[in-house]
């Protein structure tokens, strides 16, 4: 068998005194859905802000694809392809929504700004590249009523799609989604778990954390579990649920019961 | 006709009218004209530069009079051939700028502004200590375009020349701005963490629309050399910088339709305010801006809009 996509090992944040993340080991395969859940404070964002290069490990080692990236910049991981989502939308909000999806394309076109000018052949053939895809994605995410709309009255819900295709529009390797289910309504909640399951099927690994147990466990292939920064437990959602130790966490700690 | 032949068309029917008015106005007319295609070409890369990319600089005067000493000090001063001189001062803004972008850029908002007008306090105050050389706070006259390629390159050629400068900055920045390249600038001015994760090299791109923007407004510089064949510290004071400002944030931020109407409307209001207002124009100016800013956040180019919000011009 060939080394997972992206392969997390012994990954620390200290802040000061305080561990965030202990020697964290995390495994995710091509096309595997993976969650990564926990009570509030288990240290889920400081993870995800670590593979998406926002913040730096104290120590561990981040190998996607075979590379080292713990030390690279985000743009940088992008471009590997692996790229994300934001928990609170971040839409361009000056932009119309087909240049705000093609603005995940960037890292995918080649040359400078000469070829630019001189409007190079091959840069022709990358734009409408670009653009086929940023419609397809239009399509698969059901923006397209949407298209011609100022992206800043977009409904919340309407953003997160938006979030969705501007991270898939490059054709990514894995992505990263922080919290996706996170303020969206229960309708939105069924068309997002489809539209994972649809990502993860493209073959694309799919890392998301989220506190929600209803939407996560259902949909994911295999779940982390993570309290006070370490890893409590790793497997199938059906073991993960009756594992003693999850549950204790689970429902030890009043915010997760909410939740679970 | 398809949306590309209308388009050439525009183009094609812009550069005649424009031209031609090279040929047909006096010379007092051709004497405004020139200078307001010069704001024209200045205000299109200033547009790119804080309207598209979100950089607030007050530097561009100071490309431009760096182009503008450049291609006199070099060519008349030193005695190297025009060609020469005019590439070397292209060449010299771009480096220049790029040495001003490194540690500027990674700067954002209010100490960008700050740094640009250090920046641009340095070349003033280089320019008028510069003695013989720069002419100090007199400048520099007496000298001629030379004869280019045996041709006598004078009178409406000159502004035609000129035109030539706006129909490329604008052709140059279109281009851009409709690429890979221009939707990054936009999206690091709409939100440089959301661009970022989206693998645009933030300081990359801030530093490019910063090089090639400056490097712009040097070439405008260069133009405007040869139009009275006078240059001074004062053509390129701060104060310009601020009209500059002013015009695309009453033409319309981000649009180049924007940048060109606010340039071509400020610079020729006070022609038409002075014998009405006199010298308190300015005090117009300040309403209409605040006006602007209060009501049509998207300028003159908002009221005649055509096409979608949030689309480049």
């Amino acid at each position: 068998m060939s080394a997972p996509l992206l392969q997390v090992r012994g990954l620390t944040r200290r802040f000061g005194g305080l561990v965030a993340v202990s020697d964290l080991d995390v495994d995710l395969g091509r096309g595997e859905i993976l969650a990564l859940i926990g009570p509030n404070g288990a240290g889920k964002t400081t993870t995800f802000n670590l593979i998406a290069g926002v913040d730096r490990p104290t120590s561990g080692t981040i190998v996607f694809d075979g590379r080292d990236i713990s030390r690279q910049p985000a743009h940088a991981r992008a471009a590997l392809g692996l790229t994300r989502t934001f928990q609170h939308n971040m839409p361009f909000a000056g932009m119309s929504l087909t240049d705000n999806i093609l603005v995940g394309r960037h890292a995918r076109f080649t040359g400078g700004l000469v070829d630019v000018i001189l409007g190079a052949r091959r840069l022709r053939e990358q734009e409408s590249a670009a653009r086929r895809k940023a419609d397809e994605l239009i399509e698969f995410t059901g923006l397209g009523a949407r298209v011609d709309a100022d992206v800043s009255t977009l409904s919340f819900g309407e953003g997160r799609l938006l979030e969705v295709a501007r991270a898939l529009v490059s054709d990514p390797r894995a992505i990263l989604l922080d919290e996706p289910a996170a303020g969206l309504t229960g309708a939105e909640v069924a068309r997002l778990a489809r539209i994972i399951a649809d990502i993860a099927a493209r073959g694309i690994a799919v890392l998301l954390i989220d506190h929600d147990m209803r939407f996560v466990l259902p949909l994911a292939h295999r779940a982390i579990v993570l309290k006070f920064g370490e890893k409590i437990a790793d497997g199938p959602p059906r073991d993960i649920v009756n594992d003693p130790a999850v549950i204790a966490a689970y429902l030890g700690n009043s915010a997760g019961a909410a939740h679970a | 006709m398809n949306g590309r032949g209308v388009h050439a068309l525009g183009w094609l029917a812009g550069m005649g009218v424009a031209i031609g008015l090279a040929f047909v106005l006096g010379s007092y007319h051709t004497d405004v004209y020139r200078k307001m295609l010069i704001w024209v070409a200045m205000a299109l890369g200033f547009n790119f530069l804080f309207g598209v990319a979100g950089q607030i600089a007050f530097s561009h005067f100071a490309f431009a009079s760096v182009g503008a000493y450049g291609v006199v000090i070099l060519s008349h001063q030193l005695g190297l051939p025009f060609g020469l001189a005019f590439v070397l001062a292209i060449v010299i803004c771009g480096l220049t700028a790029f040495i001003v972008a490194i540690p500027a850029t990674r700067l954002e908002g209010f100490y960008l502004a700050l740094a640009t007008l250090a920046f641009s306090q340095l070349v003033r105050v280089t320019i008028d200590e510069g003695g013989a050389l720069t002419g100090g706070t007199g400048g520099l006259a007496n000298y001629r375009l030379p004869p280019f390629f045996g041709v006598d390159v004078r009178g409406p050629w000159y502004t035609v020349c000129l035109v030539l400068l706006v129909a490329f900055t604008l052709w140059i920045l279109t281009r851009v701005d409709a690429s890979w390249f221009g939707r990054a600038c936009r999206a690091v001015r709409d939100n440089p963490r959301a661009a970022e994760a989206m693998g645009v090299d933030i300081a990359r791109a801030r530093i490019l629309v910063f090089v090639m923007t400056s490097t712009l407004a040097g070439l405008a510089g260069i133009g405007y050399a040869y139009v009275d064949n006078v240059i001074n510290p004062a053509v390129f004071s701060l104060e310009n910088s601020f009209l500059l400002l002013f015009m695309i944030i009453i033409g319309g931020s981000g649009r180049h339709v924007g940048a060109m109407l606010g340039a071509v409307v400020l610079y020729l209001a006070p022609f038409a305010l002075e014998p009405v207002a006199g010298n308190h124009y300015m005090l117009v100016f300040g309403v209409l801006i605040v006006l602007a800013i209060l009501f049509r956040p998207d300028g003159l180019a908002g009221l005649l809009r055509i096409t979608r919000p949030g689309k480049a011009a």
